[in-house]
């Protein structure tokens, strides 16, 4: 792989393209052309990309230009081209057309994309491109959660992927999970399992608080500093549809289901209702008549916002208390022998996600620690093997998911009982996830 | 030094974590600190229990601010909360600033040398993102001279260490450009080293010498007259565990363990001076000295005097970088160069992770975060990793002594140790 002196971005005005730049400026020290539709958005991506790492000293690496005046141009001189544009094949496809033709041998290109296929991507290359081209999943905002999922295909070769892998790793600091070229890769596959199932539970339970319960269940005690509808309506309904829409038509896993987006989804997409970004989503900021802050969510079946309730769930206090004295076991132990519906929600999803996470080892990724750092580094979600540990081990893990009636995943059940089976505490201390 | 003092291992927190936003309190962190520690050395609770019994183990805890951090005091009794084979077990809190960690370790040390304990187990810690960083920069404002030197300054810590700054550039008469400059390239060595360190606060952060050298503006403000953000020790919540015996139990706990005793590193030496404690008045008395910190400088020659080793004979430095004129000032009490030719050795590559002289592999206190009761032991801790060749990517290859510089206010209370095999 030759020495990466100077990149290409493409889509360097979105948040990702903008932050993704940042990154390979600053830890990379390479000049980075900044290519948007056209300069002035391109210079936009550049005031972003300053802000978004916090130093005015990357300014002078980064070159405005559009995709029409400067593209061939840049990508000729690029040692890597990272591709950000939409994610469909309609808008990726032409233009990597027109990086492989202005492309120099040994160039990097890679997408960054949470579905498509990275080797139908890679035929619009000849042999030595197809031979260096590759997914780099970076995850927003990129300075701060640093997984990188490094996506390979058949084409690739197996040299030049550990010295892109140790690049990304050793001089953009990025927490590297290599996955292979399946819908959605490693992080996105398991995080929007777990959020879209919590949001048909919403819908089944939209009597009892739909979706704001959900999220209370599957609050910081969970090992997650951010629900999971909660996330959803952070990155987006219409991205939420784009990813588990694929899932669900790409993949046919024992979780096939799950990836159905359940129809109160596509109603509020349909009105704009998108979430954060367009103001409101599953949740609605608003101000109560005496001006302070208060948060509504999405009554379902009442189409309409309604306060988020107060919910006294006592084995969730109980919990979040033995959390909040680092009793990881111990507040597992109460989510383990608590009644009630709560309790049998909170523990089926602990279970899903135990068993999902590990369940694509051999299919997306080679080991469980993938899965592992592609969740601690990419969702700042608790690692399913931390999980395991902390409910006691293998034995009481595969109790948990049998009661939910729910696959054994093979990594789980060939594991040896009395050794820790969370391997990464030098690299991530999952503790830090759970919030009490 | 006669009746060594062996270090028998230990452990430290991430010092990434910020408890007060995991919604966890002083107490888990001590919690976790100390079970992580135990584990690791492999000390039991069986066993606490007894030395206990025996009357051969006591707990030294350092901790510099728990009343307005974390609105607790009484910091030494708290193993007992921990694991209930602490019940009975003597233990106090230790307090010097951000010297805590040592003033604990020395305790320990002192007990274990007299034969009154067998084993001590050593903790420091400080929570220090229960407040903002104004009401927080107040707090360590306690550590000089309250009243004199930081009440109704914002930020009086940086403000000290600025003028220490000042006066080096005078005093030697250095070139301001290249003077700064090595202050950057202090910062820029630290989080460099940072980055091979799991557990350094700011291990996946940016720095290089660029953006250290561009002080001012608004991505890094001045904080302290020269002084800019990049060239400070970061607010870190942290704590850190050394397990300290004596020949008595180091013998025992190496048969136990199927290891030999020299499998363990021994305190070889130790200083411990005071300065006056108002800046003002260290700058007045050391007018005519070669060194600005003369007592910091007495401190490292005491700990090279008891442990008959030089500065030719320590392989690796952990050094107290509270801010990056704070470590320039080190290079030369550590006898690496002569006063006002530190920056000599920093533009030489001395001091560099693959240097003749590495200071501070695990990115010190600007790069590995500076909890500050828990840097002492932090040190120990990593000089111990170093010298035992356990320190993973950061390992300083072929250490064999090391020496740590902890110093409490504005190099009031210094202490050196030197660990080696």
């Amino acid at each position: 792989m030759r020495e990466i002196k100077t990149v290409t971005v493409l889509g360097a005005n979105g948040t990702m393209g903008a932050g993704s730049a940042a990154i390979v400026a600053a830890f990379g020290k390479a000049k980075v052309h900044m290519l948007a539709r056209d300069v002035n958005k391109a210079k936009e991506g550049i005031e972003k990309a300053i802000s978004s790492i916090k130093t005015d000293t990357i300014r002078p690496r980064l070159i405005p230009g559009s995709y029409d005046q400067d593209l061939e141009k840049a990508v000729s001189e690029s040692d890597w081209v990272f591709e950000l544009v939409a994610e469909s094949y309609e808008v990726k496809e032409p233009i990597n057309k027109r990086i492989a033709k202005a492309r120099k041998p040994g160039t990097i290109v890679s997408t960054v994309s949470s579905g498509l296929s990275i080797a139908r991507l890679a035929d619009a290359f000849d042999e030595d491109g197809k031979k260096h081209y590759y997914g780099t999943h970076f995850f927003n905002p990129p300075y701060k959660m640093i997984l990188c999922e490094l996506v390979t295909h058949a084409g690739n070769d197996k040299k030049v992927t550990k010295k892109l892998g140790e690049y990304l790793d050793k001089t953009l600091g990025r927490a590297v999970v290599y996955t292979n070229d399946t819908p959605a890769f490693a992080g996105n596959r398991i995080g929007f399992q777990l959020i879209n199932e919590a949001a048909i539970k919403a819908e089944e339970y939209s009597d009892k608080g739909g979706i704001a319960l959900i999220d209370a269940i599957m609050s910081g005690y969970t090992g997650r500093a951010m629900a999971p509808l909660d996330t959803a309506d952070f990155v987006g309904l219409d991205v939420h549809k784009a990813i588990v829409d694929n899932l669900y038509e790409m993949t046919k896993d024992a979780a096939h289901s799950t990836f159905k987006l359940p129809g109160y989804f596509q109603k509020l997409i349909d009105k704009g209702d998108l979430g954060r970004k367009s103001g409101q989503g599953l949740y609605k900021m608003t101000k109560t008549p005496d001006g302070k802050k208060e948060k509504l969510y999405y009554d379902i079946k009442g189409d309409l916002y309604v306060p988020v309730p107060k919910f006294d769930i006592p084995f969730i206090k109980e919990a979040n208390r033995r959390i909040g004295e680092a009793d990881y076991i111990g507040a597992m132990n109460i989510v383990k022998e608590a009644k009630g519906l709560e309790a049998d929600i909170a523990r089926y999803f602990i279970a899903r996600y135990v068993s999902y996470s590990l369940s694509i080892v051999g299919e997306v990724v080679e080991t469980k620690e993938m899965s592992d750092l592609a969740m601690g580094t990419g969702f700042n979600w608790a690692p399913a093997s931390a999980f395991v540990d902390f409910l006691g081990g293998p034995k009481e893990a595969i109790s948990l998911i049998t009661k939910a009636k729910l696959p054994v995943p093979e990594v789980l059940a060939k594991a040896k009982a009395g050794k820790p089976f969370y391997q990464l505490k030098d690299i991530l201390d999952a503790r830090s996830l759970f919030k009490g | 030094m006669k009746d060594a003092v062996y270090v028998l291992g230990g452990e430290q927190t991430d010092f990434q974590r910020n408890w007060t936003k995991e919604g966890k309190t002083f107490m888990s962190l001590f919690r976790e600190a100390v079970q992580d520690g135990l584990e690791k050395v492999g000390l039991t609770p069986d066993e606490i229990k007894k030395l206990n019994k025996q009357n051969r183990i006591g707990v030294f805890v350092g901790n510099f601010d728990g009343e307005q951090y974390a609105v607790q005091g009484h910091m030494g009794a708290f193993l007992t909360e921990v694991d209930p084979c602490f019940f009975g077990v003597p233990g106090a809190r230790y307090e010097a600033a951000c010297a805590s960690g040592s003033v604990a370790i020395d305790a320990a040390q002192t007990k274990l040398r007299s034969k009154d304990y067998d084993v001590a187990i050593v903790v420091g810690m400080e929570i220090m993102k229960t407040v903002s960083s104004s009401v927080g920069g107040d707090f360590l404002g306690t550590a000089a001279y309250y009243e004199k030197e930081a009440k109704g300054v914002q930020f009086p810590f940086p403000k000290l260490f600025g003028k220490l700054a000042d006066v080096l550039l005078e005093r030697y008469k250095l070139d301001e450009k290249r003077y700064m400059g090595a202050l950057a390239e202090i910062s820029r060595i630290n989080y460099a080293n940072a980055k091979r360190n799991p557990k350094a606060q700011t291990r996946s952060w940016f720095m290089n010498n660029e953006h250290a050298n561009a002080r001012g503006g608004e991505f890094n403000m001045a904080v302290g007259g020269r002084l800019a953000i990049t060239d400070c020790s970061q607010v870190t919540d942290g704590a850190a565990l050394v397990v300290l015996a004596n020949k008595n139990y180091a013998e025992e706990f190496a048969k136990k363990k199927g290891t030999k005793l020299s499998a363990y590193p021994k305190i070889k030496g130790w200083g411990h001076r005071v300065a006056p404690i108002t800046f003002e008045a260290k700058v007045a008395e050391s007018k005519g000295d070669k060194w600005v910190l003369p007592w910091t400088r007495q401190t490292v020659k005491d700990a090279f005097d008891r442990s008959g080793l030089n500065t030719k004979d320590i392989d690796v430095f952990e050094t107290h970088d509270c801010f990056t004129s704070s470590e320039y000032a080190a290079i030369s009490a550590f006898g690496i160069t002569q006063p006002g030719k530190e920056h000599e050795a920093i533009e030489d590559g001395v001091i560099d992770f693959h240097g003749k002289k590495p200071i501070n592999p695990s990115g010190g206190l600007i790069g590995a975060g500076h909890p500050v009761g828990a840097s002492g032991v932090r040190m120990m801790l990593d000089i111990y990793k170093q010298v035992t060749g356990t320190a993973g990517d950061y390992q300083v290859e072929g250490a064999k002594n090391g020496l740590m510089l902890n110093i409490g206010g504005s190099a009031t209370t210094n202490y050196v140790f030197v660990v080696g095999k």
